[in-house]
């Protein structure tokens, strides 16, 4: 019986391709379950890092076929790490309007950051707003 | 438009139910055409009664759940009603974390869903 490394690291700078998006994902769910989380927060890292690299591609590079996006991620049973970087001017997350407020609710955008901010533990922006990292410790 | 690619269309006691083809919304084309299917398959008089049933969905992107909110209001400027049902409890969580399920009437299963418009 062979033991898994300590960790499964991935680094990929993918193209506006949601196919290639696809494939990544399921590397990384693949990863998580060798890890042993448990099904419900591979959802919810799977739903993290998608909503956080289609963030990247449309908004962030505006989906330009000359623009890609860098992501690097970390599984091990004891936490998941991943930074995605794009190559668009950034954006402040604070000056996003809160989707979940009454007056807000039925607005069609800004739901994807409340979603990250649910299903991480911690998420964080570089200064410039093109770069954000996400973090969970395994429960 | 006959034929849908992303949805399939029924009617079951007078009321309309729609049922996602794909396990996962997340595809930004797959997702516009989902939208324009969905409004398609709503509207109009003899759609004033809607359920969309969720069994076939394992994952429901945030892009998704935006041309459910368009469906929503259609629905309801037609003077109609939209329930949703089947929808597993990761799923049902994207809604409840982003407040939607205050917006989306959501029934356990398609049956209870269709009582209630009645």
């Amino acid at each position: 019986m062979t033991t898994p490394p300590r960790n499964w690291t991935l680094k990929r700078r993918i193209p506006s391709d949601p196919d290639i998006c696809a494939k990544l994902m399921q590397s990384l769910v693949e990863a998580l379950e060798e890890y042993g989380w448990a099904e419900r927060e591979v959802f919810g890292i799977r739903m993290a890092m998608e909503e956080t690299i289609v963030n990247a591609i449309r908004h962030g590079n505006q989906c330009s076929p000359d623009k890609s996006v860098d992501v690097e991620i970390s599984v091990s049973d004891q936490d998941f790490n991943a930074t995605i970087t794009d190559q668009g001017n950034g954006f402040d997350p604070d000056a996003v309007p809160d989707p979940t407020h009454d007056d807000n609710l039925e607005n069609c955008s800004g739901r994807g950051l409340v979603l990250i901010q649910n299903y991480a533990d911690e998420v964080t922006y570089n200064k410039a707003g093109n770069s954000v990292t996400l973090k969970k410790v395994k429960p | 438009m006959d034929q849908y690619e992303c949805i399939e269309t029924d009617k079951v006691e007078d009321v309309s139910v729609v049922k996602f083809v794909d396990e996962r919304m997340m595809d930004a084309a797959r997702i516009e055409q989902l939208g324009t299917e969905l409004m398609d398959a709503i509207s109009g008089e003899d759609h004033d009664r809607v359920v969309i049933n969720f069994e076939n969905v394992s994952f429901f992107s945030s892009a998704a759940v935006s041309k459910l909110l368009v469906a929503e209001k259609r629905i309801r400027s037609q003077g109609g009603q939209l329930r949703l049902s089947n929808l597993r409890p990761e799923v049902r969580d994207v809604f409840s974390l982003t407040k939607l399920d205050s917006v989306f009437r959501i029934e356990e299963e398609q049956d209870t869903a269709i009582k209630t418009l009645q």
